[in-house]
């Protein structure tokens, strides 16, 4: 919006919770201990298919230090949950479906004496056939993994189609059609933190659980169903999360139910830490997937057509798979103009552990494949990829491939232009092309995005916010959208204090709690800032008007007269009166001065027969441009520098916003080069961080970064997403430059040195 | 066994089993929570802390080596009157934090740089934090509070 704006984008704004944590007094879930807690350990699989033919868990009970021990058996339903697909179990039933699938829990005085009553515990198994290979997961003597095909189609967990004209005609009189297929494995989120939680029993037969999860009111409704309790008896308060990226729901909500019903038998508080290695194989991942793309462009380079069939492997369980299945189908082409386009896309069951939601949520995957598959063709049309990109992006006013137009302002030119002319794009472009053949081999390569605002067509995208001023002129906010990280509670705190015109010192952010927090649906698809951010907005406009009113009242004159600044309202007598006194005054008049904002983000639809309709209310866009060095030997890959442009409207929270580009773009990295997370017939190959390779501070390289402004009308002033998109661009633009510097096509991912040796010496 | 050291220079002494380490005796014994289990196999560096000056994985050093060590923690950092210090304070204002959970265990191992090379460039500092994963904020802004600390402290240092 304009630069009369006071606290939102201010650069000064730091996060409402930093002090806490850099003091080391910031308090997570394992951080808590109560006297009398007992310890919970789980009894997980080590196979990956089996049939539970016995489970006794009466011998742990024998165990000195074991206090109680449960199995399915102790859930309404058998603890069934999961949503879309009602698939899973908290603890598993008549079957395992991976290794890590937590079976029973027992919980004991010590670690010790759970981990040996878990020991105790009587399993019986009868190994199943395997299906770990996605690709032959719809086979029909594939192994059966789910206990009920909920498309009554064998593994099939989901399909899914866009239809936007007939691409074969178009593709068959094309003069270049590129036809290729990407891999990519899982990712695990890796969270520096493990999951935990710690759930304390309340007499009158309630229970309140400390969960590091991302969205607890959801948490709650599951819970309160598998345990036979009512939504009111069960209280979940978000600690401070030590990270999440998607990937503490599902998993957090089996643990929640856990440790509740072990609190709930023993009358004492109940704790479950993971550790790093149970962390690794029951955590669900990003879903492996495998992207084929046939795209065809005439003689001048211009895109007409595309085709994208996707394979995505939900592993055991659908968690978020059908979801993230579908934002990777409204994006699989890329932020391209096309005359016709489909997509079809098929998300199975393996017993290749479980996948759920991850940042980017099926776009990185996408956005990946579509822009190496652009670089492909850029490089056949002998076009540089910039230009190439130019001359084919979507602008605003354009029909996306999906068959919907881009409304809004697309920041998309502005963002490839920046990287172009601060990577210093066309030198090195023509610097590293003409490089001898060295050990070491340099090259430059780019990426862009574009990424579908909020839920879309995933459901209904709503959030509430409520605003209190306190007697001590204190204001007290709140949301069930929760901070695990990202800076959303500072950017509430910004926005209210921007919309009221207080100092956000003023104002204090509750965590989330069920109790007092009002439901808002899930902290997901970064929609916190639009979403929540309008709620808190529209919050702070009524809070706003009540003091006008309080102040109208003190001041003898109509609420249009006053004028309000520096916190001080002044009235047509010219003798202004502060905030605190208009407050006293509202308190006397008996004005509550507490209020509930609610904001939805405009409807749209997507008919998912057909396949066609409106995915997205609205997107926002980027480019990076990664510089590479290749060392020929090793066929290890060093990234040397990043430059990224993200268009997310007006920044509202600066810091927070670089720090999430940053971080996204480390992720990125990792996803390119490291970060697979592999099964062998169904056997996770990587046990702890020594084995799954997150980036180092050695590893990430310096990254020049802008935020590119466009008008967005619905955002709280202006503002648009950015924790996931991020993230999404830096995998091709790595691969793109790995190209440029050794000429080798990446299409299966992590781009591990080995393979890359391989290629260069033959 | 019987370990007697000082932990923010205050004496202390624990009886606990040798094997026992260091971020269980800080977490469980004496309640400071401050230093974080990540991997408690020295592949993450949540759980660093500074002993005899050295930055230290507590989560793979056992008691027995414990013994009239001074132990220092992010506890230890702030004035007596809960001043946070200027590395911690850097943090705050460069936005290096976001989830936090590193943060503790950066921040120590930023200090003990600091103890040793007082002027490091952006290089050396990422070399000293090559032990310390953070999955949040790609390290750019830590950098950045880090050398800013190192900066100011030089700086006083001249004007005294
Ligand atoms: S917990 Fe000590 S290095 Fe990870
Ligand atoms: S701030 Fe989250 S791991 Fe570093």
């Amino acid at each position: 919006m304009s630069s009369s704006l006071k606290y939102v984008g201010n650069p000064q704004a730091q996060a409402v919770d930093a002090l806490d944590k850099v003091m080391g007094r910031a308090r997570y879930v394992g951080d808590m201990t109560l006297s009398g807690m007992l310890h919970v350990k789980l009894l997980t699989s080590r196979v990956p298919h089996a049939r539970i033919m016995k489970l006794d868990v009466s011998p742990a009970l024998a165990v000195p230090g074991v206090v109680a021990a449960i199995t399915s058996a102790d859930f309404a339903e058998n603890g069934a949950f999961g949503w879309p697909i009602k698939d899973a179990f908290v603890l598993a039933h008549e079957k395992v479906r991976y290794v890590g699938d937590p079976i029973a829990a027992v919980a004991a005085e010590t670690e010790a004496a759970a981990t040996a009553g878990v020991r105790a515990i009587l399993l019986e198994l009868e190994e199943l056939p395997v299906v770990s290979d996605p690709a032959h997961a719809l086979d029909e003597d594939a192994p059966l993994v789910p206990l009920v095909p909920p498309k009554d189609e064998g593994n099939l967990c989901e399909s899914l189609i866009v239809r936007n004209g007939d691409p074969d005609p178009i593709l068959a009189a094309c003069e270049t059609v590129l036809d290729e297929t990407y891999h990519f494995q899982h990712q695990e989120h890796a969270y520096l933190e493990m999951e935990g939680a710690l759930a304390i029993p309340a007499p009158d037969g309630s229970v309140t659980i400390f969960a590091n999860d991302q969205s607890p009111h959801i948490n709650r409704g599951n819970a309160a169903g598998i345990l036979g309790l009512a939504e009111e008896n069960v209280r979940v308060i978000q600690p401070p999360v030590g990270g999440s990226f998607g990937g503490k729901d599902d998993v957090l909500y089996q643990f929640t139910a856990v440790t509740a019903r072990l609190a709930l038998i023993t009358h004492r508080p109940v704790r479950l830490l993971l550790t790093r290695e149970e962390s690794l194989q029951t955590s669900y991942k990003r879903e492996a997937m495998s992207l084929h793309l046939q795209i065809g462009m005439d003689g001048n380079g211009r895109l007409r057509a595309g085709k994208a069939n996707l394979l995505a492997d939900s592993g055991a369980y659908a968690s978020m798979t059908p979801l993230s299945s579908w934002r990777a189908s409204m994006h699989a082409l890329g932020t391209y103009r096309y005359e016709a386009a489909t997509v079809d896309t098929q998300a199975v069951y393996t017993n290749n552990g479980y996948s759920g939601a991850f940042r980017g949520f099926g776009n990185t995957q996408s956005a990946a494949a579509s822009e190496i598959a652009i670089d492909e063709l850029a490089h056949l049309a002998g076009i540089d990829p910039i230009e190439f990109r130019l001359k084919n992006m979507l602008r605003t006013g354009d029909t996306a491939f999906t068959g919907n137009v881009i409304a809004h302002e697309s920041g998309l030119e502005k963002c490839l232009l920046w990287v172009r002319e601060q990577s210093d794009w066309a030198d090195k472009r023509a610097q590293y092309a003409a490089q001898d053949d060295g050990e070491l081999a340099r090259g430059i390569g780019v990426a862009c995005y574009f990424h579908g605002t909020g839920l879309g067509g995933e459901g209904l995208d709503y959030a509430r916010a409520t605003l209190e001023i306190n007697r001590d002129h204190t204001i007290t906010l709140q949301s069930g959208l929760t901070d695990y990280g990202q800076g959303s509670r500072t950017v509430f705190t910004l926005v209210a204090a921007e919309t009221l015109g207080v100092s956000p010192e003023r104002i204090f952010m509750l965590r989330p709690d069920t109790q007092t927090a009002l439901e808002t649906g899930p902290t997901v698809a970064s929609r916190a800032s639009i979403v929540g951010g309008n709620a808190v907005r529209v919050a702070a406009e009524k809070i706003s008007h009540l003091l006008h009113l309080a102040a109208a009242d003190l001041l003898a004159c109509a609420a249009e007269r006053l004028l309000w600044q520096d916190e001080q309202f002044i009235g047509p007598s010219e003798s202004p009166v502060s905030l605190d006194a208009v407050i006293d005054h509202a308190f006397e008049m008996g004005l509550q001065l507490s209020v509930q904002g609610y904001w939805q983000i405009p409807e749209i639809h997507w008919d998912f027969e057909t396949g066609s309709g409106t995915p997205y209310f609205t997107y926002s866009f980027g480019a990076q441009v990664a510089d590479v060095t290749v060392n020929r030997q090793a066929g290890a890959v060093r990234v040397n520098k990043i430059w990224a442009a993200h268009d997310a409207g007006q920044i509202i929270y600066p810091n927070g916003a670089k720090g999430q580009l940053l971080g996204g773009i480390a992720q990125g990295l990792g996803y390119a080069l490291t970060e697979g997370f592999s099964y062998k017939n169904g056997y996770p190959e990587k046990k702890n961080l020594n084995q799954y390779k997150l980036p180092t501070a050695l590893d990430v390289p310096e990254i020049e970064t802008t935020f590119v402004k466009t008008t967005f009308p619905n955002g709280p002033f202006g503002a648009k997403n950015l924790a996931e998109p991020v993230m999404i661009a830096t995998t091709p633009a790595i691969a793109n430059a790995v190209f440029q510097a050794v000429g080798v096509r990446c299409r299966q991912f992590p781009i591990s040195a080995a393979w890359l040796r391989e290629q260069l010496l033959g | 066994m019987n370990v007697s050291f000082t932990v923010n220079g205050r004496p202390t002494a624990v009886d606990v089993p040798p094997k026992m380490v260091l971020l269980d005796i800080l977490r469980d014994v004496l309640g400071l929570t401050g230093a974080k289990p990540g991997c408690e196999i020295g592949s993450c560096g949540a759980c660093t802390v500074i002993v005899d000056g050295e930055a230290q994985n507590s989560c793979t050093f056992p008691a027995s080596r414990l013994e009239g060590t001074a132990v220092l923690t992010i506890e230890g950092l702030a004035a007596p009157d809960g001043t946070p210090n200027d590395l911690q304070q850097a943090f705050v204002e460069h936005g290096a934090v976001q989830c936090g959970y590193c943060i503790p265990g950066i921040i120590m191992a930023g200090e003990a740089l600091l103890g040793h090379n007082p002027t490091p460039n952006r290089t050396e500092i990422r070399e000293a934090l090559a032990g310390n994963l953070c999955r949040c904020t790609g390290y750019v802004q830590i950098v950045d509070a880090i050398e800013a600390t190192a900066r100011q402290r030089a700086g006083v240092e001249e004007a005294v």
